[in-house]
């Protein structure tokens, strides 16, 4: 048994935390503020999703965290926190292509002009885009194990 | 020739294979049972328009549901049907009973090794030379999704013939022969 | 030569020993994702990930063709214009083709696009401009699903569930497929095993499962309502199924199924998939939502509908406690839910009126293709008990509804 002291380990148990406290706090914005939610400078909690992303963030950030042990050395432990990241990429993809596909129609124009575009798919954000810079650490653990063990040079990675 | 039919069990790629053949356009999806219903189509073999079925999956000839009852009965209308044999090749166990059996009731078979890609990846490696002599008809790896193989598997086609089961079992190995035809007579 | 069933498996073993080389085997990242999607642990959360990700996509996808351009198309440029354009306003022709005379005054405040009601106004916006973009939303996002290999790990997941209403895991299949159109659906029923199996999914397919054109529908008229329509449907799937595996004679044997790896999917397919499916789709849906059009404006014009509505008033208003108007609705969904769904866009409707009526257009009977699909597949007692099921379930519905609206102070 190896102790929790690798990068990979600390890496996953400190990003899993913040998931998790994400997660939690998007139950206690709906509880207390209702659908309406809030906005908190750059960051948006709102809408009736709400206690559905509550549910990923949190069931994210327990995978993140549970797979802490053995990190680096049991790929189960490793897929965990692949799964946890991909749950983060559907969120925050969605949450992308939602602003984007909302920003292209105007209300006076067909197309909206470029500048109008782009402060559409400005801020507010919701919280899963901004853990998906983090999340994508992850790719960097898979590549350093794909190093390591040159003979699985036949494992895809498959999702998205 | 008179027709081909495309059999193997739910999910080895018999739609994917179908769509290969004919240029159709079948629904192929990676989970067992998309095809309920069978289809036909035309592929061309040796310059000759011949028309070829994709049966729903079917794991043996004695049916258990629906979509297999369609494959048996299909088997059994089309008498002078050549049968195109596909087998997932990472796990071929399943796929050469039903080879058997088809063999058995004297069809003229071709084994198409589909999925030879995953089967690979799993680091199953088959003797497909082998198996070829063994069971005396035409045995091609082939990847329908991707489309490999599948020139060779057409080429193939008018080289198959019914075989013997009787010589199968021979090509096994003789001295296990004997106890098999004394458990036949049992 | 015949060979008996352990004669053929010794054959088996002994070729496969002779060709087949099985490596050492080592497992892969790829094996140990496919592992945890599917331990319901992890695999639960992860599905409800991957369900959000379909529907926001949905969403997203149909609203941004729907809601940002085609109902500017229609609303704001071809169905005035074809109003003033179309001869003889005030005949039976203007009526049937381009609808009701009434939302084509300058200024008229309604929505004009489910409002109009003519063949080539409200009969064209509704597939072309709410049904298409959803469908096609729905059928990429499936197909995807499809090829990557996840829906039958979804299918180990719900096996539990489904357990308790005897069907299986597998019985998710046909399930997900309905949701895009319940013909494919009710056809995909044949891969189980049973009759019982079959007839129960069939029913439950058929009452509870809403299209995909349905579905965007609702997505476009009452956005903030649609979960609950969801509940509402889900409820019934399970307490029906429960009583129906009670009641019905029969196995449900357990059902296996192969999971097979996770894979890319490869672009083609995807495209080709959803293409095949879309256009024959609108091959079934689009002369059926036509003809519907028709049939309910020549209704209103004859002064049929008034009487239809008076006739059934006792139930629709007296037992459901909604206005007569939605017996237009209600004719209309014989042939298509989604063009039902889309006329009570054109009826005055209060909040929970309107969730009651898109609840009971769900069950009361499914589509005439679905109905005619299911005639062919089952026997006489099957489509009887069918029938039977509709009817107490619409009026169970209908009955719980209304009640439950009066608690709340709404209905």
């Amino acid at each position: 048994m190896r102790k929790i002291s690798t990068a990979g380990s600390v890496f996953v148990s400190v990003f899993g935390i913040i998931v998790l406290v994400f997660g939690i706090m998007e139950f206690v914005v709906l509880g207390r503020y209702g659908v309406e939610g809030v906005c908190w400078g750059p960051l948006e909690m709102s809408g009736m999703w709400l206690w559905w992303t509550g549910i990923i963030l949190v069931g994210a950030g327990i995978m993140y965290m549970s797979s802490a042990n053995n990190f680096e050395s049991n790929i189960h432990q490793l897929a965990k926190s692949v799964v946890a990241s991909i749950m983060i990429w559907i969120m925050a993809g969605m949450a992308i292509f939602d602003k984007v596909a909302g920003s292209i129609p105007g209300e006076e124009v067909w197309v909206n002009p470029p500048a109008d575009f782009l402060a559409g798919c400005g801020p507010p954000f919701t919280p899963a885009i901004f853990l998906l810079p983090v999340s994508l650490v992850i790719i960097y653990f898979i590549r350093q194990r794909h190093r390591a063990s040159p003979n699985t040079s036949s494992e895809h990675l498959v999702e998205e | 020739m008179d027709k081909i039919l495309l059999m193997g069990q739910a999910n080895v790629g018999k739609s994917a294979l179908f769509n290969r053949l004919t240029g159709a356009r079948v629904i192929e999806s990676n989970y067992p049972g998309t095809t309920v219903d069978y289809e036909k189509g035309r592929m061309l073999v040796d310059g000759e328009y011949v028309e070829l079925v994709d049966v729903p999956g079917t794991f043996s000839l004695e049916p258990k549901d629906g979509a297999e009852e369609v494959a048996v009965r299909m088997l059994e209308e089309e008498k002078r049907a050549t049968v195109i044999c596909v087998l997932d090749a990472s796990k071929i166990e399943r796929g050469l009973y039903l080879v058997l059996e088809i063999l058995e009731r004297g069809y003229p078979v071709v084994v198409a090794l589909n999925m030879w890609d995953v089967a690979r990846d799993s680091k199953v490696k088959i003797d497909a030379k082998r198996l070829e002599q063994i069971l005396g008809v035409p045995v091609v790896p082939t990847v329908a999704v991707q489309g490999e193989g599948i020139k060779q598997l057409v080429s193939r086609i008018s080289e198959a013939a019914p075989v013997k089961v009787a010589g199968v079992i021979k090509r096994t190995g003789g001295e296990k022969w004997n106890s098999l035809l004394t458990r036949d007579g049992t | 030569m015949e060979l008996t069933i352990d004669q053929r498996w010794d054959l088996v073993d002994r070729i496969t020993k002779e060709t087949v080389e099985v490596g050492a085997y080592k497992h892969t990242l790829k094996d140990a994702i496919a592992d945890i999607t599917v331990r319901p642990k992890t695999g639960i959360p992860f599905a409800i990930a991957v369900i959000y990700g379909f529907w926001m996509f949905f969403s997203t996808f149909a609203g941004f063709f729907t809601d940002g351009f085609l109902v500017k198309v229609f609303g704001d440029h071809y169905i005035p214009w074809l109003g003033s354009v179309f001869p003889g306003k005030g005949t039976w022709l203007f009526n049937i083709f381009a609808g009701n005379p009434a939302v084509f005054q300058p200024g008229y405040a309604g929505d004009i696009c489910f409002e109009a009601g003519g063949v080539l106004t409200t009969g064209l916006f509704m597939p072309i401009a709410v049904v298409l973009p959803a469908i096609i939303a729905f059928y990429l996002v499936m197909a995807f699903l499809e090829d990557i290999g996840y829906l039958p790990r979804l299918a180990v997941l719900i096996d539990t569930v489904l357990h308790k209403i005897g069907l299986h895991g597998y019985a998710i299949v046909p399930t997900i497929l309905s949701l895009g159109c319940n013909v494919p659906g009710v056809a995909a029923t044949r891969a189980l095993e049973t009759r019982k199996q079959r007839f129960m999914m069939m029913v439950l397919l058929g009452v509870f499962v809403p299209c995909g054109a349905q579905i965007g529908m609702m997505q476009e008229l009452i956005p903030e309502k649609i979960g609950f329509v969801f509940i509402a449907l889900i409820i019934g799937y399970f307490v029906v199924g429960y009583i129906l595996n009670k009641i019905w004679p029969g196995q449900s044997p357990e059902m296996l199924i192969d999971v097979p790896p996770y894979r890319m999917p490869t672009r083609g397919n995807v495209w080709r998939k959803t293409w095949m499916r879309t256009t024959s789709f609108l091959r079934v849906a689009v002369p059926f939502m036509l003809l519907g059009c028709v049939i309910v404006q020549l209704l209103y014009l004859t002064g049929g509908m008034a009487h239809l509505g008076h006739a059934l008033s006792p139930v629709i208003s007296g037992g459901f406690g909604l206005p007569q108007e939605t017996v237009a609705p209600l004719v209309a969904g014989f042939l298509r839910k989604d063009l039902a769904v889309g006329l009570l866009g054109g009826i005055q409707l209060t909040g929970w009126q309107m969730f009651s009526s898109v609840v009971l257009l769900s069950v009361y009977f499914p589509c005439l293709a679905t109905f005619v699909l299911m005639i062919k597949e089952q026997n006489a007692k099957e489509f009887g008990a069918t029938l039977g099921v509709l009817a107490v379930t619409v009026f169970a519905y209908g009955g719980i509804l209304r009640l439950i609206g009066m608690g709340l102070g709404v209905a």
